[in-house]
């Protein structure tokens, strides 16, 4: 993909919007050219390639701001939908806050964000690789079906062009693998599914390795019963480690703090979580899913410490919020709202095991459902499955219960961080600990 | 409401179908959609933004077997469009290629379960106006209100699918929403409410069920959480609420009788139908007829017309919902169940509007029976996995019951189970069954599409529910 075609977009957008009567506007664009093989036993189920383009722009007039997002990119459908972006934007109150960002720029050429190799490959390749990881899940004799096996790759080009005459664009690549097997416990089906995503190829789990995951996720539970309702330390293994790390996301994004939907509301400079509490957000990470050389509005990313040994050092703002809530943009904006670049809390040395280990009695958790928490209150509730601990040992597979805790207690409570980061998505986790959770069953 | 003009000429489609079965396949489709979408936001008290949105492209799609080769583009030109055929048609290489039908297409129409409206645009300054409205009524429902933040969307989705047997069926899609968020404080404790509602109607409907009454009614459920004592834990009678505790069936049945995980076998409910899956008192019905419901269908998105479709009756497993690709590998008819986010997407099987009919037990007399449980009023949203079916709500408001009275609010209960042992242990369907507000949307596969869910008032023997507070 190239990036002048997608800049080219976007100074079209801004021409248009100057001509429609607005003050300043600002056009992200995106081309992506998206691959798909999803494979089922022997056949190839599914077969995806298109290229799309989207357009997102920003117009102000007189501190009044509208939004327009489109897929039609042709004059005469850019030009209408211009137009009608800027008559709506008269209905917006005026708001001193609204408008471009003071500092525009690129930081980090060499972020390592393209690999050349998956511009390389022929679909009868990633194909095959599709097929290679539906075989490897079922040559366990346990696994009995699968919801399929997944290779994935996007090819992109991203730029911003914004009326004080800044234009900048990078390319990116990303590609993935996922497979979900199907194991048999007696009459019950258990499922699970495991991925893996990186910018590079050779940055991806290997095959084999996602293939062993996934059935280890499946089989593991095989006669997991209910446990009894208790409050015990509870692990959280990576992936759902990370989801909590979503959760922590949601409450330090200056959006929500801003409309008192944030428990952390005020608390910048307090002592919230353990010492062992250290969360970064950082988008100059090589190589890393959540990196990029400037944020939705073209302001440059960086490193931002949000938890400090369990202080809360800092909310993540883009240009709107920070001038809102006086603060300065940590370039998180996505140009609709805030996002996280690498947001991740800081690995600590001692393994997954070694932590079991370290545990006589409670439950590791291996898998959630559900998403709502409470962010107003930082109330956490989710079902869960996994192991109960005891002795050190992991004693037998449990499900059907849920964990639930206030995220206070439960940053105050983590006691123990696992050196397994890994920066396959832009929101993660090493498996970490907490010491007192409720866990809900008989 | 009627389609306007189709972005391609109709003799294009045909020949884009022509193209894509070139290298064998069993059916092609052509998806071709346009929509727009206008919203604003409303946040600290004043209009914080308007947003618009465009959607145009098309898909095309070639079925061979158990396979599916997809490709969509936002060019329209011939020549983009004939390079997605292309690539659509991969997926059928090595199947014999026979004669390549030439596609002539005929147009269809359908009934409209969707409310009519005028096709002018409305005056911006309404939903302005209904906006602000919100505002003022949540704030003055109670002081402790410290945020409203309120939304409403006018969308119109038009669509024309075009098949290979010969058919060209056109749709237009009205979707409006209005939503509420309304955050409450008492200094010490905080809560949040959230109301919305819509159809696929006109802006209208929001003079019978107005932006205040709506706003009123997130800020009673915010101040219902700021009062709230945390959840209890462990095992109890539940009772669910009439009309948004419908989710439980979207999850806990519904997803399971998609017939893409079916037809694979993935589901726990594969192979069931005609056996027991619930208590005899269980009927629950998958409806695209509904008038203006959220997950209506005229036709859904492979070009088929919704239908009333028997899921559960009277405990016994009936049928599954079923989009084309499936229903051919499994030798049935399409449910009109076939649904996509936009064209960019493949079409899967999917829900359209889930409820359960009315019983016959008094709804006094469901409460006077529970000594001690949960009464979930409604439901913040769930999640299933199909495989096991076990399930998870997000209780959005929600009581206990002691001694056959509904007593204190509880704080963000999660209710966890599994979806047949949950319907076997339904002990009594109320006799006021009704239709959820209009706000529900469901995910599936990375595709989100808007739902309708219902239910009578039901009581459930027991359930685990996911507190803090242990004995």
């Amino acid at each position: 993909m190239d990036e002048s075609a997608a800049i080219a977009i976007a100074t079209r957008a801004l021409d248009f919007a100057q001509a429609a009567g607005a003050q300043s506007a600002e056009a992200s664009v995106s081309i992506v050219r998206r691959f798909h093989a999803e494979a089922r036993e022997d056949v190839v189920a599914r077969l995806e390639g298109s290229t799309g383009k989207s357009l997102f722009l920003r117009v102000f007039l007189d501190g009044r701001k509208a939004t327009l997002s489109t897929s039609d990119l042709s004059d005469a459908g850019l030009r209408e939908a211009v137009d009608r972006a800027v008559t709506h934007a008269n209905l917006v109150v005026p708001d001193e806050y609204a408008g471009l960002p003071d500092d525009v720029g690129a930081n980090g050429a060499q972020l390592r964000l393209s690999d050349p190799a998956i511009r390389q490959r022929e679909p009868d390749e990633k194909v095959e690789e599709a097929l290679d990881l539906e075989r490897l899940i079922r040559a366990d004799e346990r696994i009995v079906n699968s919801s399929g096996s997944h290779y994935t790759d996007a090819i992109a080009a991203s730029a911003i062009a914004n009326s004080t005459g800044f234009a900048a664009g990078y390319s990116w690549t990303r590609a993935g693998r996922s497979t979900g097997p199907v194991a048999l416990d007696g009459e019950i089906k258990r499922t699970a599914h495991y991925g893996t995503a990186a910018r590079y190829l050779g940055d991806l789990e290997t095959a084999g390795s996602v293939a062993r995951s996934a059935v280890r996720r499946a089989v593991d539970l095989f006669g997991a019963r209910k446990p009894a309702t208790m409050q015990v330390p509870v692990i959280f293994e990576r992936d759902v480690a990370a989801s909590l790390l979503e959760d922590i996301f949601a409450a330090v994004s200056a959006a929500n703090v801003a409309v008192g939907n944030s428990w952390l509301s005020g608390l910048v400079g307090s002592n919230v979580g353990s010492e062992l509490v250290n969360v970064i957000d950082d988008g100059q990470v090589m190589g890393a899913l959540g990196s990029a050389p400037f944020d939705g509005e073209g302001v440059p990313t960086r490193r931002t410490p949000v938890f400090e040994r369990g202080t809360l050092r800092s909310f993540l703002y883009d240009t709107y919020y920070a001038r809102k809530l006086g603060a300065s943009t940590t370039g998180n904006s996505t140009g609709a709202g805030i996002g996280p670049s690498n947001f991740y809390l800081e690995p600590g040395s001692m393994s997954l095991s070694e932590m079991i280990a370290a545990t006589p009695r409670g439950v590791l958790v291996m898998d959630t459902i559900g998403f709502a928490t409470e962010h107003a209150s930082g109330t956490y509730s989710r079902g869960a499955r996994g192991f109960l601990i005891e002795g050190g040992e992991l004693a037998y597979p449990i499900d059907e219960f849920t964990i639930a805790g206030q995220y206070t207690e439960m940053l105050a409570g983590v006691d123990g961080v696992a050196n397994d980061l890994r920066f396959d998505a832009s929101v993660v986790s090493p498996s970490f600990r907490v010491a007192a959770m409720t866990v809900s069953g008989n | 409401m009627k389609p306007g003009a189709p972005p391609v000429d109709k003799d294009l489609l045909a020949r884009l179908l022509t193209r894509a079965l070139r290298g064998g396949g069993d059916f092609a489709d052509v998806f071709c959609e346009r929509r727009r979408t206008l919203s604003y936001r409303l946040q600290d008290g004043r209009i914080h933004d308007a947003s618009y949105g465009v959607t145009l492209g098309i898909g095309i799609r070639v079925v061979a077997g158990e396979s599916a080769g997809y490709a969509c583009s936002d060019d329209l030109s011939e020549r983009a469009l004939t390079e997605a055929a292309d690539a659509a048609s991969l997926i059928a290489r090595g199947s014999p290629a026979g004669d390549i039908p030439k596609v002539e297409l005929v147009t269809e129409r359908h009934a409209s379960f969707y409310n009519g409206r005028s096709d002018h645009p409305i005056d911006a300054r309404r939903y302005v106006a209904m906006l602000e409205a919100a505002d003022v009524a949540a704030r003055r429902y109670d002081a402790r209100v410290v945020a409203v933040n309120a939304h409403v969307s006018d969308e119109v989705q038009e669509v024309w699918i075009a098949t290979s047997d010969g058919r060209i069926v056109e749709d237009c899609r009205p979707l409006v929403s209005f939503g509420v968020q309304v955050v409450a404080s008492d200094k010490k404790e905080r809560g949040s409410g959230y109301v919305g509602d819509g159809g696929r109607t006109s802006m209208d409907y929001f003079f019978r069920e107005t932006p205040e009454a709506l706003a009123s009614e997130a800020a009673r459920i915010a101040i219902v959480n700021v009062c709230a004592i945390p959840a209890p834990a462990g095992e109890m009678e539940m009772i669910v609420g009439a009309g948004g505790g419908g989710v439980l069936l979207h999850e806990a049945v519904g997803h399971g009788l998609e017939s893409d995980f079916n037809r694979r076998g993935t589901s726990l409910y594969s192979g069931r139908v005609g056996e027991r899956v619930a208590s005899d008192l269980v009927t629950i019905y998958d409806d695209g007829n509904l008038p203006e419901e959220r997950g209506s269908l005229n036709v859904d998105d492979e070009g088929v017309p919704g239908q009333h479709k028997v899921l559960v009756e009277n405990g016994v497993l009936r049928g599954y919902m079923q989009d084309r690709l499936n229903a051919r590998l499994m030798g049935v008819d399409s449910t009109g169940s076939g649904r996509r986010q936009s064209y960019r997407f493949v079409p899967q099987p999917r829900m359209c509007n889930t409820y359960m009919p009315a019983g016959d037990a008094d709804v006094d007399e469901i409460v006077t029976s529970t000594r001690r449980g949960i009464y979930a009023k409604s439901f913040a949203g769930g999640q299933v996995e199909i495989a096991k079916g076990d399930f998870v709500f997000m209780v959005g408001e929600g009581y206990l019951v002691e001694n056959g009275k509904i007593t204190a609010p509880v704080r963000n209960a999660t209710i966890v189970g599994n979806g047949p042992d949950a319907m076997m242990k339904v002990v009594a369907v109320g006799n006021d069954s009704r239709l959820a507000r209009r706000h529900y949307t469901c995910g599936k596969g990375g595709q989100y599409v808007p739902v309708g869910v219902g239910m009578p008032t039901v009581k459930i023997a027991s359930i685990t529910v996911g507190g803090t507070q242990h004995g």
